[in-house]
């Protein structure tokens, strides 16, 4: 990552804002923390951010006032509600008002990672194109693979799941936390850890297969690392 | 029953029984009335024979209707009917007999009395009397049902207001103001009653997403931080065995909290907003989420949708009811074994070759039954599924022969 993007938290329980916030830095970017709707105000008139970690149920209101001003101001910043407010309305009323992304607490980090790295892509289209690591080259728009400047066929599922170790490198990542990926609903609970087995055998199978490193590493049979150098 | 038709109905009953006695009554007493006035005429023309029978005799006495007999003995005076034929045709007549004593010989004399006209005049009494009766009841009958309907016009505008009553459309009752104090005063209990209902229905749905936030937000703190852990270097296997351990339990319980709290949004009737779709295409796009389970179980898909069934229910519960079924019967299927969907004539069946359950058949739909060989399972989808067909009064059968089957009968 060439310049590193400013991120703003906002999230009134201190502990996930450290957790976040670690989680943030490691992956190259640079958190800044709001513990309420003042200071996230404050912050934003202050710095320049690309996106925004909006919890809803903060102590001195709803951040979804937040989204409301954010998008008045025209500036183009990514927008992710990560709530414990499980419920379909607030869901679809921040999305409608411009949101661009909604995570349900708990969430994993990868998949924040994952999430925000996507939004961040797609507010950058132009310079931001493509994916690159060594061999492997990932256009997520048109969801096509190189390897070795060759196309190889991935199925949606096999694309999804190699763009997540691609926003996750070197991180272990959990059969659950894959499994939360892969899944649509929590009705899909217990039901995932075949899936995700079958899904990263076969996506291996065809790396390899065009030539690409074994990246995909198994750690202790409880979760998988997609190691780079 | 309606009110109205219950209404008339006793006023017809009661009218029916009232006008049957009253009939019956005026036709008895008109018929006394006449019989004691023939009576009192032929005592009149009794007396006259008396006064005549004096100065003249008594052959000269008998006529058309005096007929006059020697008797040994003297009689007691007595009535009787008695029919003659005048012109070929009967006519009744009332009879006096009684005795006559002139020169130490007794007579027997009839006097007679037509009848028939006091008849037909008994009979005109009595229509009289009936068609007014009736004609009073029709018109009161009319009157009474008329002014009740109007009357009961503002009951029965708080009834289908109260039907078309919805709790999640956010709208307030507001209901017709009436005349009459007691429909008045049902209007105003209904009416603060539904904004009871409106305010508990809120705080309700407020305290669910309350305890929603308040159960997800340590357990978001507790996997960010086992998460943390696990990126750590030089885990041995053990300790990393253990934290995913944790990490898979706290999301257990997430999960498990956001089942009860979908479950208590549908007994609180949070999805009612329907629309109608076909199920077809429901149940195909939902099968490709299964693709990768149902290839690697090698699945045998057997897929019947015979008719085109449209259905009228809300999408998100829609998804989720077919989503439940077809995990369930993957889920608990033996590894090659067959997974028959077949939708026809508003019956929807799913079935599997799994195993026989290990629990009690009735058991089914209860919430945490799990099978002994499906631990990971929350063992809340099958209520859930219940409660989504409760909701729509959708009958929902669980049957074991060579497979478990599933079959939900959609209603009309």
């Amino acid at each position: 990552m060439l310049k590193k993007h400013n991120i703003l938290v906002v999230e009134d329980e201190l502990e996930l804002a450290k957790s976040t916030i670690s989680s943030l830095l490691e992956n190259g970017f640079l958190p800044f923390h709001a513990k309420n709707l003042k200071s996230a105000r404050k912050l934003l008139k202050k710095e320049k951010f690309t996106a925004v970690l909006l919890d809803l149920g903060l102590p001195d209101g709803d951040g979804i006032s937040l989204i409301k001003e954010i998008k008045n101001t025209k500036i183009e910043i990514g927008l992710i509600i990560v709530s414990a407010k499980d419920s379909l309305e607030k869901k679809v009323q921040g999305l409608e008002l411009g949101a661009d992304d909604y995570l349900t607490k708990p969430f994993f980090f990868s998949e924040l990672n994952a999430r925000l790295k996507s939004v961040i892509r797609r507010l950058n289209l132009e310079d931001n194109q493509q994916l690159t690591i060594n061999e492997i080259t990932l256009f997520p728009e048109e969801m096509r693979t190189l390897i070795h400047g060759k196309i190889v066929d991935l199925t949606g599922k096999e694309f999804g799941l190699l763009l997540y170790f691609f926003s996750n490198p070197n991180r272990v990542i959990s059969k659950t936390t894959l499994g939360e990926f892969m899944s649509s609903s929590y009705a899909d609970y217990g039901f995932t850890d075949d899936v995700v087995y079958t899904h990263i055998k076969n996506l291996k199978k065809k790396i390899t297969n065009s030539g690409g490193d074994d990246y995909i590493k198994n750690v202790y049979g409880v979760g998988y690392k997609f190691t780079v150098e | 029953m309606k009110l109205l038709t219950k209404t008339s109905l006793n006023f017809i009953s009661a009218s029916v029984i009232f006008f049957l006695v009253g009939s019956v009554a005026v036709y008895l007493s008109v018929r006394n009335i006449i019989a004691e006035d023939l009576q009192n005429r032929l005592f009149q023309q009794q007396k006259q024979f008396f006064d005549n029978a004096d100065q003249n005799k008594l052959s000269d006495l008998t006529s058309k209707l005096v007929f006059i007999q020697k008797t040994d003995k003297e009689i007691d005076y007595s009535f009787s009917d008695t029919v003659l034929i005048v012109n070929d045709s009967y006519i009744l007549y009332r009879k006096l007999d009684f005795s006559y004593l002139i020169d130490k010989q007794y007579y027997n004399v009839s006097i007679l009395n037509n009848q028939s006209q006091s008849d037909s005049l008994i009979k005109k009494i009595v229509i009289m009397n009936v068609g007014f009766a009736l004609l009073f009841f029709l018109i009161l009958f009319f009157v009474n049902r008329h002014s009740i309907k109007s009357a009961l016009s503002v009951f029965y505008s708080t009834i289908s207001k109260l039907e078309d009553f919805e709790l999640s459309k956010l709208q307030t009752l507001s209901l017709e103001t009436a005349e009459v104090q007691e429909i008045k005063k049902l209007n105003e209990v209904f009416q603060e009653m539904a904004t009871q209902i409106y305010n508990d229905f809120e705080a309700q749905k407020e305290y669910t997403e309350n305890v929603s936030h308040e159960l997800q937000t340590p357990l978001a703190i507790i996997s960010s931080k086992v998460d943390e852990l696990m990126q750590s270097d030089n885990l041995s296997k053990e300790q990393m065995e253990q934290l995913a351990l944790l990490l898979e339990t706290t999301n257990r319980l997430s999960k498990i909290n956001q089942a009860l709290i979908f479950l208590t949004k549908i007994d609180n009737r949070f999805y009612t907003q329907g629309s109608t779709f076909s199920l077809n295409d429901l149940i195909k796009e939902k099968l490709q989420i299964f693709d990768a389970a149902i290839q690697e179980k090698k699945l045998k898909l057997e897929l019947d949708l015979l008719d085109i069934t449209h259905i009228n229910m809300n999408p998100y519960l829609a998804e989720t009811l077919i989503i439940n079924l077809i995990k369930n019967a993957i889920i608990h299927n033996t590894s090659g074994g067959v997974l028959r969907i077949q939708l026809s004539n508003n019956a929807l069946s799913i079935s599997n070759s799994g195993s026989p359950l290990s629990f009690p058949e009735k058991d089914i739909f209860k919430r945490f039954t799990r099978s002994e060989n499906s631990k990971k399972n929350l063992g809340i989808g099958l209520s859930i599924v219940q409660r989504i067909c409760e909701l729509y009064t959708f009958k929902i059968a669980y049957t074991f022969g060579s497979e478990h089957q599933f079959k939900i009968i959609f209603k009309k």
